[in-house]
């Protein structure tokens, strides 16, 4: 009872004439979804900005702290949401956005609020051509999510000449289709076909069928989240495992493997933004923290949320202050120990620089620990030179 | 006494409460809450559900689809500001003219069936027109939606009227807009095309055979509707700054209705009632507890059971218990010893 | 084998599965005029329970027997609790509380299971595909529209030929006759209401190793049920049949034809079915 009292609603009190001082804490907002569908992004996302909160504890001799915002996956709700924090407790950093269109839409708030946004989106727009002065983004985009899983895998199978794609049929399904035609165009792989499907679609077994049709070497799942499991569950009860190998390009990483199970996963090549068994000094670290802390291993959403984080309170403390204004010069081009070794944020469009990995399943008698799903096969860096992204900032 | 009412249009001001509470509210939000936005929203929303409320409390149509001409309103507004550089007025007016005319091509379909087929109806509408935003990214935006709309400052007829960049000013903005079309919609239903209307909801085969085509009043009350919520989506995208797909999902429907079927079908004034109160609660209720769609769910299930007049007839009832409370305690002193 | 062909056939069993979900919802429709917006959260249970029963160790076809009738008895307590209280509500009221019910029940779900969604795996005997010349399918599939028939079959001999399928079916007609003619018809709204989340439940739980196991798979359910319902006619039996394996066919078809509008088009077919045949291919006029 007495915690419900204590949380009145925050926004409604008398307004006061006098605008709320900056006060001696610097605030950070933590917007994702934690209702709807996205919620377990959204759940590990907190924890992870929570973890690197209370690290730090304080910077600059101010103390830290943080609000969480559900966005409940709505673009209008997390713009609102972000701009009241800004108004009610000059909150100037927000680290968050899971939904591309929430990020997109949040990245333009920001900017004309003057406060500082990175996210793990995947949307090339991000930093592309919707980039601005206050937006950065920590997550590798399309292409080189493609260059460092379609590649390599070309590379590793050279008689895998036919391949087939199923593309969710919206801006980013097309940035990995297009990037991934570029590859096939590059190394003579036939394409023997495409399926699109709605960001809606549950069932999968009317393209899969096509696909088998195409008699493919490789099915290429360039889906992601809910739809990229569902399509890759129903791949394999097809039978497609025996004489196709499957990549999903864009995996979300320890959760999903956890909601398809090893026996699913054996065999299956997946593309990942993070890895909790990365070799980094900055992994080890972080894996130790979430050990001792939460007593599990990290997944992207919440070393994604815990390294975005990081980076801005590092930001702060290097500026010597936390004013926008003068933390995005040092932004600009920092070099830091990020989650897959050395990271750094390309000033011109705020990308930052890290390593995509290739995954490839492991069989159920082979893990040493319960989330032993993958090996790592091979990663790299490869970005997009900025004057292709389309970014002016 | 008709004769003075017409006669004095203000009259009815003071004999309906509506628009006076419409006023309270509208002056109440900025003193309580802290956030501009938040109250906008609050406005913006009892908009929506007045154009449900036309359909479903005056018209007995319980439509689905208001999801549509409010994604329709927020699509129009951008492309027209963001593409055609069209001012924001001229932008508004044409995003109003959009929802009616959406409205009235939903409503010519859906208005040929009745009771549940028209609910499906709409709802199948519904999910079409989200597939077609969906798939039309040029128009729309996609999944990312249009960004970038802008908010000038209010401008008529090349004199700058004021700045609407803060919150609270363009709260300004839409509150005179709200209650201008609050005025104008209670005028609507006191008239004798409301009554029809709410003749056609009571029983619309003797409206028919009495000699009124209730076809057309329908489409007409469906184009209305259309105009109001078109309104609401315009007011929408210019507060947040973006058209999102979300403004046209089948949940945005689902949601104005609820709003509409807590606030009470009796009047416009319990539209206000069921916004505010929606809005207000979930964003409360998001800030406790992740799970707060739980407690919103079993607020349904409370509404449903036991507040069959939504808010509104919860307020009646406080109302009347209030004054009869009053008449009880002074009656004991002014009753003469003959009336027992 | 034509890719066509294929996927017709592939058509017929998510068709299956469609009616399945879907005739509960056209019999509690038929008879109690009730618009059931809970309806997939019966279905997500079903799948919940399901993945739960076999995580405790139980034996699959154990689970597809019992979890539907634990559903079926929540579903029948809710009726008599909550739901019953509005039957002389107008419309509105339905979805309002049927909606708050499918909220508190998503939510639930997740507390008790998190929300990120599991697998519940393919009993061992139906694992693997059939191959018969060019023809590949999944056994699980092939078992699903073999025990969904059957299940037909044996919901249809209920219907027409039992007292209590009598009374449903008098009961569609005229609920007021059925009283008047000395049944209860309040009982057998409550059976009904049951039987109609049962059979959601039951399609949650062999959809479960198809599609996995979500918090959110109800309100997808619940979006196909309602054009499968439309388009077959509320209230009829056949017609959630007809309906189903319709829409299935026809969403099959079309992600060889024209993939990113397979969804478009079954929304397409339900508005057209609305216009031109109200009361749906086999309902009644």
């Amino acid at each position: 009872m007495a915690t419900l009292a204590a949380a009145a609603p925050a926004s409604l009190s008398l307004r006061s004439a006098l605008a709320q001082s900056a006060g001696e804490t610097i605030q950070f907002g933590c917007p994702v979804p934690m209702s709807g569908a996205f919620a377990a992004n959204g759940k590990y996302a907190d924890l992870g900005m929570k973890l690197a909160i209370e690290q730090y504890g304080k910077a600059l001799g101010k103390p830290l702290a943080y609000t969480l915002l559900d966005t409940e996956a709505k673009p209008a709700t997390a713009v609102r949401k972000l701009q009241e924090l800004v108004q009610q407790k000059n909150a100037r950093y927000f680290a968050g956005g899971i939904l591309s269109s929430e990020a997109l839409a949040m990245a333009k708030e920001a900017q004309k609020n003057n406060a500082l946004f990175i996210t793990t989106a995947g949307a090339d727009e991000i930093t592309g051509a919707d980039c601005n002065k206050s937006t950065f983004r920590w997550s590798v985009p399309t292409f080189g999510a493609i260059e460092r899983t379609v590649r390599p895998l070309i590379e590793q199978m050279p008689k895998a000449k036919r391949w087939y794609t199923i593309t969710p049929q919206y801006v980013f399904g097309d940035g990995l289709l297009n990037a991934a035609k570029n590859i096939f165009k590059e190394k003579g792989i036939e394409h023997v076909g495409n399926s699109y499907h709605s960001l809606a679609e549950k069932e999968f077994s009317g393209y899969l069928t096509n696909a088998m049709a195409a008699k493919p070497d490789v099915l290429l799942l360039l889906n992601f989240g809910s739809q990229s499991s569902d399509a890759l569950r129903q791949a394999v009860s097809f039978g497609m495992k025996q004489n196709t190998t499957i990549l999903m390009a864009w995996a979300s990483g320890l959760e999903q493997f956890e909601s398809l199970g090893a026996d699913l996963c054996e065999g299956v090549y997946f593309g990942a933004q993070y890895w909790h068994g990365i070799d980094s000094p900055g992994n080890k670290d972080l894996v130790q923290r979430t050990q001792q802390t939460f007593k599990f291993n990290p997944n992207y959403s919440l070393a994604g949320s815990y390294i975005c984080t990081k980076i801005f309170i590092d930001a702060i403390i290097k500026a010597g202050s936390d004013d926008p204004a003068k933390v995005i010069p040092v932004l600009e081009g920092m070099k830091f120990t990020g989650l897959t070794g050395d990271e750094e944020i390309r000033p011109e469009d705020h990308q930052v620089l890290k390593n995509y990995y290739l995954l490839k399943g492991k069989a159920k008698s082979a893990m040493k620990d319960k989330d032993d799903y993958a090996d790592i096969l091979s990663f790299g860096k490869s970005f997009l030179p900025v004057a292709q992204t389309g970014c002016k900032l | 006494m008709n004769a003075s009412r017409r006669a004095y249009p203000l009259a009815n001001l003071f004999a309906n409460p509506g628009w006076w509470l419409a006023l309270a509210v509208v002056l109440i939000l900025p003193l309580t809450l802290n956030s501009g936005t938040l109250a906008t929203e609050v406005l913006v929303y009892a908009l929506a559900v007045l154009g449900c409320n036309l359909l479903l409390g005056y018209t007995g149509l319980l439509s689905f689809g208001q999801g549509i001409f409010f994604g329709m309103g927020s699509y129009t507004l951008g492309i027209l500001m963001t593409r055609a550089g069209l001012g924001l007025p001229l932008s508004v007016l044409l995003a109003l003219v959009a929802g009616a005319l959406t409205a009235a091509l939903v409503g010519w379909f859906a208005i040929r069936q009745r009771g549940t087929y028209f609910v499906m109806l709409t709802l199948a509408f519904a999910q079409m027109f989200y597939f077609l935003a969906y798939s039309l990214p040029d128009w729309t935006g996609g999944d990312n939606g249009l960004l970038n709309i802008p908010r000038p400052p209010l401008s008529l007829f090349g004199m700058t009227l004021m700045p609407l960049d803060s919150p609270w000013r363009f709260y300004t903005l839409v509150a005179v807009c709200f209650l201008v079309v609050f005025w104008l919609l209670q005028r609507v239903t006191a008239s004798v095309f409301g009554r029809t209307l709410l003749a056609i909801r009571e029983n619309e085969t003797r409206a028919s055979a009495v000699g009124y085509d209730t076809r057309r009043f329908k489409l007409a009350a469906f184009a209305l509707s259309g105009a109001v919520t078109g309104l609401a989506g315009a007011f929408h995208a210019l507060m947040t700054g973006i058209a999102p797909l979300s403004n046209i999902e089948y949940h945005t429907s689902e949601m104005i209705l609820v709003m509409t079927v807590i606030g009470g079908t009796g009047n416009l004034f319990a539209s206000v009632l069921g916004a505010a109160f929606y809005v207000l609660m979930s964003d409360w209720l998001s800030t406790l507890w992740p799970r707060w769609l739980l407690l919103l769910g079993l607020l349904l299930i409370g509404v449903s059971l036991f507040m069959h007049k939504g808010l509104w007839g919860l307020l009646q009832r406080g109302w009347t218990a209030l004054r009869r409370g009053r008449a009880a305690a002074a009656a004991p002193e002014g009753a003469p010893e003959g009336e027992r | 084998m034509n890719v066509y062909l294929l996927q017709v056939v592939n058509g017929v069993g998510v068709g299956m599965l469609y009616f399945l979900l879907a005739v509960g919802l056209s019999i509690i429709f038929g008879l109690l005029r009730f618009v059931n917006f809970a309806h997939g959260a019966f279905y997500l249970l079903g799948a919940y329970f399901c993945y739960q029963a076999v995580a405790w160790g139980l034996n699959f076809w154990l689970a597809l027997l019992l979890v539907p009738l634990v559903v079926a008895l929540l579903a029948w307590l809710a009726e008599r609790t909550l739901l019953r209280r509005v039957y002389d509500r107008p419309h509105e009221f339905h979805i309002l509380i049927t909606v708050g019910v499918a909220l508190v029940l998503q939510e639930v779900v997740i507390l008790i299971w998190g929300p990120l969604g599991d697998n519940v795996a393919t009993p061992a005997a139906l694992q693997g595909v059939v191959m018969w010349g060019g023809f590949i399918y999944p056994k699980y599939r092939l078992f699903v529209i073999a025990f969904t028939a059957v299940f037909a079959l044996l919901l249809w001999w209920l219907l027409e030929g039992t007292r209590l399928g009598s009374a449903v079916r008098a009961g569609s007609e005229s609920a007021e006759m059925v009283s008047l003619l000395g049944i209860n018809v309040f009982r057998v709204f409550g059976l009904v209401f049951a039987l109609g989340a049962g059979t959601a439940a039951l399609a949650g739980a062999l959809a479960a190793p198809i599609r996995g196991v979500d918090p959110f798979m109800g309100l997808e359910a619940l979006g196909v049920a309602f054009v499968i319902v439309v388009v077959g006619g509320m209230g009829s039996f056949s017609g959630a049949l007809v309906g189903g394996l319709l829409i299935g066919i026809v969403q099959s078809v079309m992600s060889t034809l024209w993939p990113e509008g397979a969804r478009l088009m079954i929304y397409v077919a339900m508005a057209a079915v609305l216009l031109l045949r109200p009361h749906g291919l086999l309902g009644r006029g």
